[in-house]
């Protein structure tokens, strides 16, 4: 029997997207479910029904064999649902206490009694053995504690089944082995746990049972134990996928960027980044792996010109680079994929033709004799659509008009022809389907390849471990470790800097750097 | 989606492309040519010798050949959304018809007052009495319901005294053909009991009968003996008006003012002249808040420009009288630009390197420059013996050249064609164009490309102050010919809608400036030709800017679309013309 079930859903929006198409979904009692698919299949909607926080256009949802109608949030979590959100639902000024009773207060008269909800913090805090304390500030805690505020508070509230939007994807690596463990343990304890995510090693790791959704249909629910992660990515991308990137032997050249002692301070004077010094070389990715939030962002942006630097300096064969703009930057062959492609990359509503020629338009041969030369931007665009494989009728279409992973296709097109002598590709697949992320990477590694240097920044340590040649730890705006990716590098040593619990020798890194 | 772009063979797009490509070309000269010839057509009756005979119809012909290129690039960029701008500015003249409809329910009102005679005619002998109100055959008037009266008179009953057997006729009648009363007579006897009664009267009775009468509308009892002695009574007022009679006449006044609105700006050379005139400067407005709203600036400045393009060239006219015009007008042009442009820099350098918001800078500018303006004038250039606050008439060297005999359709036209294909030349076509559209689609992206955003920013701002000291220019020396206070007449504010209209496009402005141009003139002839007030045409006007801006609903509704047929022709057309709004 069932716990949480849903027929013949559909979910059409107001804007036409059909994003649900008749689905079929059902969770036991007590499993852990894992609920997988690319962005955009559907599967955040799903949860949202039956979250509330969204009404089906048709369908019905049956809760303990119940049909019920959920109209919100509050009435899911009157049938025991709870949801933890990706991005966090947290009051920052309060205690983890207060979080927790949000709404839920016991009250002395019209008081709050924030010794009860101290006590019955601590009490769940240990019957579900999520490690928080109360008192703490939200603002003050890490990612990871925050992370078990959130299921703690939805327990609080009674839930019996918790739904867990990607929830690791904000944790490293030993923080994911403690949220697992929790997870068990709440299963242990009788609870039951949908899992959305999209990293298929996790499925494999911790679920019962995966059910797995592309382009808003249901592809089918399979037992973890009978499936693996290439079947489940053959499901999810409705294709054969090579997870393995083809990343040849290469001979690293000469250094291409040499960074020296800079510093970051942003305009409330905190330093985000102290005294950063490395190279990065000729044939060679160098990821930066780190908890997002720890300097690498202004890293990029203060290699590309777009932010001015405290003090340092960074040279691209010999050439001094800071402090002069991004089109300096960019004249020194240096490209720029950056992190959140929706505010930086592209411009929404220009044709793939326009976005592609941002860096050149006032070079020959887009620009002759003071006019833009309109057969040459269109040439330029279909060749680039072409050669990277863009999925797009013309390159007259605005660029809004195509998938995530399109246009992360048309960012990469753009920065990979512009035969720059260095990348920096900060977060290149991120929110970019399968299929993309496929053709990406394996273009970042030829290119490389070929002798570009690449400084390659990522939250996914799995993608950094996978193309990297030399892998640097940020934390807190400083590099606490490099290390040649090797066989003997593994992703929890690499935790452990990344959360700052080790710091690599200085002769050490000075070996490496 | 991406087996249907494999599977499609890539030729047969192409040529469905070529074929929608050239249909649409067809469409579109066709619609130019239409609105040419009915433009000529309604101006000169659709006679040849009326329009050889006029003057200059050489040159109305080419004005409105340029009209129909207008309407031709309008359909020809915005393609389907054209269909979307035509239907806003239907919908809103429905809406306004109706609010006219509204406002003339009381037109019925007229038969209900108004002066009116009433008279007893009768062949017998009239009775010796002086207590009574009429004598046989002697006139007796008044006015019903007189407006703005405190007690305005709603009926009468005059009393006469009359024998047994006397034949009398009882008139009740408008007392000229400017009173349109409709009205009602009755007679009583002493004790008030109805003796007789009518509403109208019929068309021999107007025509031969009764001379005093004027239309069937009067009341008459005719040929009515008398049958006893005594004093009797005509009583009289204005008939009830019909609902039917109410709906009607404020139907037929609301057409009558439509019209007006409609056909009034091409029924005449001169009325057409006014259309044109205020065409130019619409345009050239809308042009200005076309470039600037491009690249995402709040630039409110063009009102502050014009006048500060007004001022520059009615200045250098003032002070050139012999100076040849040849010399005199590019002189003008040249300095009314500059004057924008530099009174454009000063907003766009704040905004870009202060920060400062340019709707605010803008606003303040603008009253800054009218202001000015105002001072100069009021204190330097006007002469000493001048009745009002204006400068004197310019010398001829320095007023545009007219191009249509008793209009001031000028040269001005050809500079507007002018301005406006380097305005699609610098969007479309050159590097800094190119960072406008940019800057306006995504700044950030902008500035991660390399743009120097900041200087294309205050470049924008300026280049549209170029356009806006142009328009100053045509209004001080073309239409003018001189500097008076407010000489933008709130114009400037209109180039907004103008702009917004055209969906920024600089192409498709000369179309919507033509248009709003066109409901403005007819506004005014609807106004003198009919019983509308000038309120009701700026309602309109409003109600056309509320359905632009709902019309972020359609563009909702129209995304339904893309997903539907995504690598089809028409969705690249589709989703092309959402790039440009």
């Amino acid at each position: 029997m069932p716990i949480v079930e849903t027929r013949s859903i559909h979910k059409i929006y107001p804007n036409g997207v059909h994003a649900n198409d008749d689905i079929d979904f059902a969770v036991e009692p007590g499993e852990i479910h894992a609920l997988v698919g690319e962005n955009g299949a559907g599967k955040s909607t799903l949860m949202k029904l039956i979250y509330g926080l969204e009404h089906a256009t048709s369908g019905q949802i049956f809760i303990r064999d119940q049909e019920v109608q959920i109209g919100n949030p509050q009435d899911a979590i009157e049938q025991g649902i709870g949801m933890v959100h990706q991005n966090f639902m947290l009051v920052d000024s309060f205690t983890v206490a207060q979080n927790i009773i949000l709404n839920r207060e016991t009250k002395q008269g019209m008081q709050i009694d924030f010794q009860q909800a101290v006590a019955d913090t601590k009490s769940l805090s240990k019957e579900y053995g999520l490690a928080v304390n109360p008192d703490a500030r939200i603002e003050d805690i890490p990612v990871g504690m925050r992370q078990r505020v959130e299921i703690l508070k939805a327990l609080y509230r009674g839930a019996e089944i918790l739904i867990l939007d990607e929830p690791t994807a904000v944790l490293t690596p030993s923080e994911t082995q403690d949220l697992f463990a929790a997870i068990r343990n709440l299963v242990e304890g009788g609870k039951t746990v949908i899992f959305i995510t999209h990293k298929l090693k996790e499925v494999i790791e911790i679920s019962d049972r995966v059910t797995v959704m592309r382009d808003a249909r249901k592809i089918g629910t399979v037992k973890t134990a009978q499936t693996s992660e290439r079947e489940l990515a053959r499901m999810m991308v409705g294709r054969e996928v090579f997870m393995q990137v083809d990343r040849p032997e290469v001979a690293r050249g000469g250094s291409v960027l040499h960074v020296a002692d800079l510093t970051y301070a942003d305009s409330s004077g905190h330093q985000l980044l102290k005294q950063v010094s490395f190279n990065v070389y000729e044939n060679e990715i160098l990821g930066i792996a780190g908890v997002e939030g720890n300097g690498q962002t202004e890293l990029a942006e203060v290699l590309t010109g777009l932010r001015p630097p405290t003090t340092g300096e960074a040279y691209i064969n010999d050439e001094q680079i800071l402090g002069r703009g991004p089109r300096s930057v960019r004249e020194h062959q240096v490209a720029h994929i950056p992190e959140d492609r929706l505010t930086n990359g592209v411009a929404l509503w220009s044709s793939i033709d326009d976005n592609l020629i941002i860096d050149r338009y006032y070079r020959e041969p887009f620009t002759r004799r003071g006019l833009l030369d309109i057969n040459a931007i269109v040439e330029n665009g279909a060749k680039l659509i072409g050669e990277f494989n863009i999925i797009a009728p013309d390159g007259a279409i605005p660029v809004n008009a195509l998938s995530g992973g399109n246009m992360q296709k048309v960012v990469v097109a753009r920065e990979l022809s512009s035969s720059p002598k260095l990348l920096i590709a900060a977060q290149p697949t991120r929110g970019v389907d399968i299929g993309a992320i496929e053709f990406i990477h394996q273009e970042l590694v030829d290119q490389r390849t070929r002798g570009l240097a690449i400084l390659l920044i990522s939250a996914d340590l799995q993608e950094v471990m996978k193309l990297s040649d030399r892998i640097m730890v940020m934390y807190e705006g400083e590099i606490v470790g490099v290390f040649p990716n090797d066989e003997s590098l593994t992703e929890e040593r690499i935790g452990y800097y990344m959360l700052g619990a080790e710091r690599q020798p200085p002769q050490e890194m000075e070996r490496y750097i | 989606m991406k087996d249907k772009t494999s599977d499609a063979p890539p030729e047969s797009n192409s040529v469905a492309s070529f074929f929608k490509k050239r249909l649409l070309l067809m469409v579109g000269g066709a619609s130019g040519i239409l609105v040419t010839l009915f433009v000529m057509n309604t101006l000169f009756d659709g006679s040849i010798e009326k329009m050889t005979g006029t003057t200059d119809w050489r040159n109305i012909l080419l004005v409105n050949a340029l009209v129909g290129a207008c309407i031709f690039l309008f359909v020809v960029e915005l393609r389907r959304q054209a269909i979307r701008v035509l239907l806003t500015v239907v919908v809103a003249l429905l809406l306004g018809f109706l609010v006219t409809f509204i406002f003339n329910l009381d037109s019925a009102d007229r038969f209900g007052r108004g002066e009116f005679r009433a008279q007893v005619v009768s062949d017998a002998e009239p009775t010796e009495n002086d207590e009574v109100d009429l004598e046989y055959n002697k006139r007796r008037g008044g006015e019903f319901n007189k407006p703005k009266v405190v007690a305005p008179v709603s009926e009468i009953a005059w009393t006469f005294a009359g024998r047994e057997g006397d034949v009398v006729s009882l008139l009740a009648y408008a007392k000229n053909r400017r009173s349109e009363v409709d009205l009602l007579v009755e007679l009583r006897d002493e004790s008030g009991a109805l003796l007789a009664a009518a509403t109208s009267a019929t068309e021999t009775q107007v025509d031969e009968t009764f001379d005093d009468l004027v239309s069937v509308k009067d009341a008459v009892i005719e040929g009515f003996q008398l049958p006893a002695d005594g004093l009797y009574t005509l009583y009289s007022r204005p008939e009830d008006i019909a609902t039917e009679t109410v709906l009607s006449e404020a139907l037929s006044q609301s057409q009558l003012a439509f019209e007006a609105l409609l056909l009034g700006p091409i029924e005449r050379v001169n009325r057409w002249g006014v259309w044109i005139q205020d065409a130019i400067t619409l345009i050239l407005l809308g042009l200005s808040f076309a470039i600037v709203f491009r690249a995402q600036q709040f630039s409110l400045g063009a009102e502050g420009q014009l006048y500060f393009g007004a001022l520059v060239s009615g200045i250098i006219a003032l002070n050139s009288p012999h100076v040849p015009g040849i010399i005199l007008i590019p002189f003008i042009i040249l300095a009314s630009g500059t004057a924008g442009f530099i009174y454009g820099l000063i907003p766009g350098a704040l905004k870009a390197y202060l920060g400062a918001n340019e709707l605010v800078s803008t606003l303040m500018l603008n009253f800054v420059a009218t202001r000015f303006f105002e001072m100069v004038l009021n204190f330097q250039l006007k002469p000493p013996d001048a009745g009002y606050v204006a400068s004197a008439k310019f010398t001829e060297n320095a007023i545009l050249p007219v191009i249509v005999d008793k209009t001031q359709v000028t040269v001005a036209v050809f500079i507007l064609a002018v301005v406006i294909f380097v305005s699609w030349l610098l969007i479309r076509r050159t590097p800094l164009g190119y960072e406008i559209r940019i800057i306006g689609s995504n700044l950030r992206f902008a500035d991660y490309g390399g743009v120097n955003t900041k200087r294309t920013i205050m470049l924008v701002m300026a280049i549209g102050g170029i356009v806006a000291g142009l328009a100053g220019m045509h209004l001080a020396n073309g239409i003018h010919r001189q500097l008076i206070l407010n000489i933008s007449f709130n114009l400037a504010f209109e180039g907004v809608v103008v702009a917004l209209l055209a969906r920024l496009n600089v192409l498709v402005v000369p179309f919507t400036g033509l248009l709003y141009a066109y409901l403005r003139a007819g506004a005014q002839f609807m106004e003198r030709d009919a019983n509308v007030s000038f309120e009701v045409v700026r309602m309109i006007q409003a109600i056309i800017i509320l359905l632009i801006t709902a019309e972020a609903l359609v563009t909702f509704f129209q995304a339904r679309q893309k997903r539907a047929d995504i690598d089809e022709e028409g969705h690249a057309v589709e989703s092309l013309e959402a790039a440009d709004g």
